[in-house]
């Protein structure tokens, strides 16, 4: 892991399902400390370029560096890179046969060997900056989805990562409960946390990423900063996702 | 509107009262009923009932005891020692069955296409054949071992149309219960410490000790139990050596016991196959994922979200397969094997006690099920996942 090398550098991603081309030539470089929001209609291969930078899907060519760190058949330098990548998922994946400080302090233990009590410890900082202290020794089933995510949201940071992946992290909650999560992330990239966020919160968008990024049909079709993304798209295709994300 | 206090006769309370008392005491009129019916008759072609014929010897032997047997032991011993008999085929029987269950399971859910079809063909083949044949085909190749005097060399142990003769402990047969009894208890322990709640606050580390101390307890207690009973001057082990017509030394397991240990567990294998890989099947994508992310090992997203939650989802089904499981021990009387049902056999056939011992019969296995499963419900509710809202994560 070298720090001073670009956060995720994407070169010429290549990803199949069967026959289907689900991410055609991509290519994409995050530095340390970037918020970017990546965007796009349904299947357009979000979710799984941010999937392929932890590995949860295997790409077929092309090159992932995360932090200077090649993703290749080595599974020691997947290890590596999931060690420094947390990812919240969209149905929040919590283990809901553990608590929800044994959620947060697993991995530090077992991955980061890290002794409990400093793991409970560290866990309990984190779950107080998500607001949710004191559901700490719930199980995941006995709280609302926005509770959920946030547990989720605790439970990658417990791992002190670099790099926070986002895959739609709002879109399996009713809608009073994604402000609750939208807030956590908001000061998260406020601490300058390296983030990629999959999301259709165009709000959030505006008001945290250093970058937008457009996707359609497994390509990056526009990029941007907010300003210009959202008031003088350059694409058609662009054009009519907005209109159609932002007419509500 | 205000309504009048309802009468007596329309209130729900004295319906449901009424009715309840109706059912119980019709219940009890048909059992009494049918109690004096069957003294009246029995006494009529002059047999008498009650279980004094318990405290009488029986006259007759067993052919696999744990525990010493004479003909000259009264009747209640001899049940005892099939019920005995009973339990320790249905220890053996359901571990080996869950130990199959979980290679067959893990096999069928696994990506290696050879190990899928090895493990399909094993299920659909045990599966599918009545456990009666099963137990015959057994007991069959069992008939056609050699004689002792040609035994089968299997490096230590031995095999014989007189049953499987392994190395031995050597020390006296009581001792080797008790070390047994005090291994199982270390070995339970040591467990129980490993998955309780109550430890779970504990270093991981300090917990696999604490656990491993305990098993060292229990192994350093039966090598003192052994030092003390073994015969000085003979060798520590017991083998096996084909002498004449018969075999000396070492353990014998009669055919009859290890022809329906391996039919029990082999076609219970095939069942709990099943369980397992419909375990494994419910436990939902995101959890695994999100543990890999996290960076958890293979090992440890198997040992700590995959099998925690799979065996969540089997333990349900588990319980009942293992409750019909302890009555399949049942057909052991086809053999041969003395277990409860075939001691209760003899004794009716002998004593003529025929609706006491068949009570007793009744009595025991409602025990010995009732129990199991009472303990594994217990688990399964103490492990179960607390609260409904999983947020569509399945």
């Amino acid at each position: 892991m070298d720090l001073t090398a670009p956060a995720i550098a994407i070169r010429d991603l290549n990803k199949f399902y069967g026959t289907f081309h689900a991410l055609c030539g991509l290519s994409l470089t995050v530095r340390k400390g970037e918020r970017v929001v990546v965007c796009g209609p349904s299947g357009s291969g979000k979710s799984t370029m941010i999937r392929c930078i932890n590995q949860l899907e295997e790409h077929d060519s092309g090159e992932i560096r995360v932090f200077g760190t090649l993703l290749d058949d080595n599974l020691a330098s997947i290890d590596a890179v999931r060690r420094e990548v947390g990812m919240v998922f969209q149905h929040f994946n919590l283990f809901p046969h553990m608590t929800v400080l044994e959620n947060c302090t697993l991995a530090p233990i077992l991955v980061r060997k890290t002794p409990r009590a400093v793991a409970e410890a560290l866990a309990l900082k984190f779950l107080e900056k998500v607001r949710i202290l004191d559901q700490a020794s719930k199980f995941p089933g006995q709280l609302s989805g926005g509770q959920q995510q946030r547990v989720a949201i605790a439970r990658a940071l417990c791992m002190q990562p670099e790099i926070l992946l986002f895959d739609e992290p709002t879109s399996a909650l009713d809608p009073e409960m994604i402000a609750e999560v939208l807030d956590v992330m908001v000061t998260l990239a406020n601490e300058g946390m390296t983030m990629i966020c999959v999301t259709h919160e165009m709000g959030f968008a505006r008001k945290v990423a250093d970058r937008v990024i457009f996707m359609d049909k497994g390509e990056i079709v526009e990029e941007a900063a907010p300003a210009a993304f959202f008031e003088a798209p350059r694409n058609e295709r662009t054009r009519l996702f907005l209109s159609e994300v932002l007419a509500h | 509107m205000p309504m009048p206090a309802a009468p007596l006769w329309r209130s729900r309370t004295t319906r449901s009262l009424l009715l309840q008392g109706g059912f119980a005491l019709a219940l009890l009129a048909a059992i009494v009923a049918a109690t004096l019916t069957a003294r009246a008759n029995l006494s009529a072609q002059g047999m008498t009932s009650g279980f004094d014929f318990l405290w009488t010897s029986t006259g007759w032997e067993m052919n696999f005891t744990l525990l010493p047997a004479a003909p000259t032991d009264p009747y209640w011993w001899f049940l005892l020692l099939g019920l005995l008999n009973t339990l320790l085929m249905g220890l053996i029987g359901l571990g080996g069955a869950s130990v199959i269950g979980l290679i067959v399971g893990l096999m069928r859910s696994g990506r290696n296409p050879a190990a899928r079809f090895l493990a399909t063909l094993y299920i659909e083949l045990f599966r599918n054949l009545p456990l009666i044949l099963q137990l015959f085909f057994w007991y069959a190749l069992a008939n056609a071992l050699p004689n002792p005097r040609a035994a089968l060399d299997l490096g230590p142990a031995l095999l014989s149309s007189r049953g499987i003769y392994l190395p031995g402990l050597a020390v006296p047969y009581g001792a080797a219960i008790v070390i047994a009894a005090i291994l199982l208890l270390g070995l339970a322990l040591a467990i129980r410490v490993l998955a309780a709640r109550r430890f779970a606050r504990m270093e991981p580390v300090p917990r696999r000790v604490l656990a491993l101390s305990l098993v060292l307890l229990a192994i350093l207690a039966s090598a003192a139990i052994a030092l003390a009973t073994h015969p000085p001057g003979t060798g520590w082990l017991s083998l096996p050596q084909p002498r004449g017509l018969r075999i000396d030394g070492g353990i014998r397991v009669q055919p009859e016991f290890a022809c329906l240990a391996i039919a029990i567990m082999t076609y219970g294998g095939a069942y709990v196959g099943e369980i397992v890989r419909g375990g494994f099947k419910a436990v939902g994508r995101g959890q695994l994922e999100a543990a890999r992310a996290l960076g958890l090992s293979p090992w440890q997203v198997f040992s700590r979200v995959r099998l925690p939650l799979a065996f969540r989802a089997m333990l349900p089904i588990l319980i009942n397969q293992y409750v019909w499981l302890i009555k399949a021990t049942t057909l052991g009387i086809a053999v041969g094997f003395s277990d409860f049902f075939m001691v209760i056999a003899s004794s009716i056939t002998h004593s003529g006690q025929t609706l006491e011992l068949i009570g007793i019969l009744m009595g025991g296995f409602l025990v010995v099920n009732f129990s199991l499963a009472a303990v594994l419900n217990r688990l399964n509710r103490a492990i179960a996942l607390k609260g409904h809202n999983t947020g569509g994560a399945a």
